[in-house]
């Protein structure tokens, strides 16, 4: 999981009003909402890396067939308890097989973070108050787990060996929760 | 019983040790009571009206003996020494300080048990026929694809903030005593005519504000095909259940809302899993892991296929036959029969048992059923595993516990919630309603004589008592500051002897706390009057409808009149 700094992001949202702009340069590394990629989509250049902001009530669907022209995905949790965009970011790695970055915004928590790799991010803007060590430390306490992931959807029952790695595994977990 | 591997026992201690961290940041101040509110709650701990409640899992009904005593240790040690049994097979605890709160989790893991998504917008524990295994009119054994569905759920990812709690009940029996039709997701082990194994899927039942009964969507699913499936079905809602509004974000209101289009969104995305999905087939349920599962199920040791001899008590007379008649039920083995310990006493509000009781209760279960229990939907304990030559035993230790109440399935067995005098949400109390019809009934033979009915009390309308499934339900309201009832009559859970799962219809204004049990013997002496012989509540009910019991109850009126 990659912890970005907005200050040093070499992604950036078009500036000016919301909604879809006259005309947009295709500059490179710009973030665009869905309504400005439609706008720009027919004449953006290959090999200028843009990216799309997706609302979490926005169909991933309506991308597929764009995908690959996406450096990277951001999906958004206006609250940190609406899950919707498990479900994006689940459908993009696991069904549209995205392969750019992708990234979680919006109000973004430590605890959030076994479920946000879990679902295919590798990115993540934390809310500003956020421990980068407690996010850390979120993402170390369990060795497997039952079913499967993103990262691999196979469920325990179908990897063998899974679990006896994961018992391997288990003195240095079994620390990590015994050293609070 | 399921037996806990290795894997599982590192699983639930890591569970305890994330969540004392999570516990420790809120008591250090870096992480906020807000946001700690929705971790705490996917452990089990909601704060009530005294203190947090932590409600426990009990996976399907299943408890051992030693898990069991280490409750009772919970209890006294760290409770007031008394915990609930739920409608949803579940423990609580009303009392424990939030600061101990890692502390019990710890010694919960050390007996292979947790609070794991017991409360919060989750899928919560999965529940189940009390008799699942024992039962003579089951079909299929409901209890390994329910422990293979706990470990899918358990700590999902996709799933962990869905539009509202999401609530699975699976049954494998002729007889539905799971009330399957009131979940968000009711499942029904069916065999088809080539004696497959499937599942026959209800999709959007539940209670609250808006009563609804489960729509199958479909009749026969493969077994293998279950996680796939139901994947697909909590996709559907994550996505496109309602966030805007917390009393219509269940999925029932996006079923009712959506009808067929539901139906198809689900089915095209359980094809897009298996065509489109990296590994999408990966979660189909090969035979091998049913097979590790179904080990754990077998007989326990000392009991087989064959049963044991015959030891029915012939010359039992009194107060014993009438336990037999109520409390003892059939068993699929020969010589074997379920017992019933009652928790429906006078002085003890329905469900609740103190930590002598629990060990009692663990002891009983020792001696007489394997060290095994169930904990039922109607808030009592089986004992799953007697022998018939041990009833007589059994009874008077179980008297002498307090266990023997014989009136399961009778009046004063009822279903309450712990209303106000525990729930933040309650609008009324419960447990003051519950013991003055337990007093009202105190007489076995008029019990005897009234016969089955399911009487249910909600202290509100989220429904935690089930009132719409009672035959009479009762139902706490405020108005004004102060607390009223409304009754219902009709409702059903969905079993053979209530019919179709339906919720019942109010029979008129509210009734006053001091008018309600009046109220409820009004209501039962109309049945008495009205019935014909051998005709029980529910049924006298369906056949002359409400209109007959209104008169009756709004004699009781004193207040309510004198304010109308």
């Amino acid at each position: 999981m990659r912890f970005v700094d907005i200050h040093k992001d070499r992604w950036h949202a078009l500036g000016g009003e919301d909604g879809p702009p006259v005309s947009i340069n295709p500059e490179p590394y710009l973030l665009l909402d869905l309504a400005q990629w439609h706008a720009v989509r027919a004449q953006w250049p290959a090999g200028v890396p843009v990216g799309l902001k997706l609302a979490n009530d926005q169909d991933v669907e309506d991308v597929a067939a764009d995908l690959p022209r996406f450096g990277l995905v951001a999906l958004h949790f206006p609250k940190w308890v609406d899950g919707r965009a498990y479900s994006q970011a689940r459908l993009l790695r696991v069904r549209y097989r995205f392969g750019g970055e992708l990234r979680a915004t919006g109000e973004v928590l430590v605890d959030m973070l076994p479920l946000l790799a879990r679902t295919g991010f590798d990115a993540a803007v934390l809310r500003h108050d956020q421990s980068l060590e407690a996010a850390q430390r979120a993402l170390g306490f369990f060795p497997a787990h039952y079913q499967g992931d993103a990262a691999d959807n196979r469920p325990l029952f179908a990897r063998p060996g899974a679990a006896r790695e994961a018992l391997a595994k288990a003195a240095e977990f079994v620390h990590a929760g015994a050293s609070i | 019983m399921y037996r806990y591997t290795d894997f599982d026992r590192l699983f639930v201690r890591q569970r305890a040790a994330q969540y004392r961290d999570q516990l420790e940041r809120n008591l250090a101040g870096k992480l906020g009571d807000e946001e700690f509110r929705p971790l705490r709650l996917q452990n089990g701990w909601y704060v009530q009206r005294h203190a947090p409640m932590l409600r426990i899992a009990v996976p399907y009904g299943a408890l051992s003996a030693l898990q069991l005593r280490r409750l009772a240790r919970i209890a006294r040690e760290f409770d007031r020494g008394y915990g609930h049994f739920t409608t949803r097979q579940n423990l609580q605890f009303n009392w424990i300080p939030l600061a101990k709160s890692a502390d019990v989790m710890d010694l919960l893991a050390e007996v292979d048990m947790h609070g794991i998504q017991t409360s919060g917008n989750c899928i919560r524990n999965i529940t189940s026929d009390a008799l699942a295994g024992v039962a003579p009119d089951e079909i299929v054994d409901p209890r390994p694809y329910c422990e293979v569905l706990r470990q899918w759920s358990t700590l999902h990812p996709e799933f962990a903030f869905l539009p509202r709690k999401f609530k699975i009940a699976v049954s494998g029996a002729a007889e539905d005593r799971a009330a399957i039709s009131w979940h968000d997701i009711g499942l029904r082990l069916v065999k088809n005519a080539a004696g497959e194994v499937g599942f026959d899927v209800r999709v959007g039942g539940g209670m609250g504000r808006t009563p609804l009964i489960a729509t199958t969507i479909r009749e026969f699913l493969p077994w293998q095909e279950i996680l796939l499936y139901i994947e697909a079905i909590v996709r559907v809602y994550n996505r496109y259940g309602r966030r805007d509004n917390a009393y219509k974000a269940r999925i029932k209101i996006l079923v009712k809302a959506e009808g067929q289009k539901f139906v198809d969104a689900v089915e095209q995305e359980f094809r897009h899993i298996l065509a489109d999905d990296t590994d999408g087939a990966a979660h189909r349920i090969p035979a091998a892991e049913l097979e590790r599962v179904q080990a754990s199920f077998v007989l326990p040791e000392g009991i087989t296929e064959a049963g044991a001899p015959s030891g029915w008590p012939q010359e039992a007379c009194g107060a014993f036959a009438r336990w037999l008649q109520r409390n003892v039920h059939a068993h699929r083995l020969p010589g074997y029969r379920a017992v019933t310990l009652s928790l429906k006493r006078a002085g003890q509000a329905p469900g609740d048992v103190t930590a002598a009781q629990m060990e009692a209760a663990a002891t009983l279960a020792e001696r007489h059923s394997s060290g095994e229990l169930r904990v039922t939907h109607d808030q009592n304990l089986v004992l799953p595993w007697v022998r018939e030559g041990d009833l007589e035993a059994l009874w008077h230790a179980a008297k002498d516990a307090g266990f023997a109440t014989p009136n399961i399935g009778l009046v004063t067995d009822m279903i309450a919630c712990p209303g106000g005098d525990f729930c933040g949400l309650a609008n009324a109390r419960s447990i003051p309603v519950a013991a003055e019809i337990t007093e009202r009934f105190a007489d076995l033979d008029e019990q005897d004589d009234i016969g089955d009915i399911d009487l249910h009390i909600s202290g509100c309308i989220n429904s935690c008592g089930h009132h719409h499934s009672g035959h009479i339900g009762i139902l706490g309201v405020d108005k004004d500051g102060s607390e009223w009832y409304q009754l219902t009559l009709g409702g059903a859970d969905g079993s053979a002897l209530s019919g179709p799962a339906l919720p019942g219809k109010v029979i008129g204004p509210s009734f006053a706390a001091d008018e309600v049990a009046d109220a409820v013997e009004a209501l039962i002496e109309t049945y008495k009057a009205q019935r014909r012989k051998g005709e029980r509540f529910i049924d006298t009910v369906r056949r002359i409808g409400i209109e007959p019991f209104k008169a009756p109850a709004n004699a009781v009126r004193r207040s309510t009149a004198a304010a109308a």
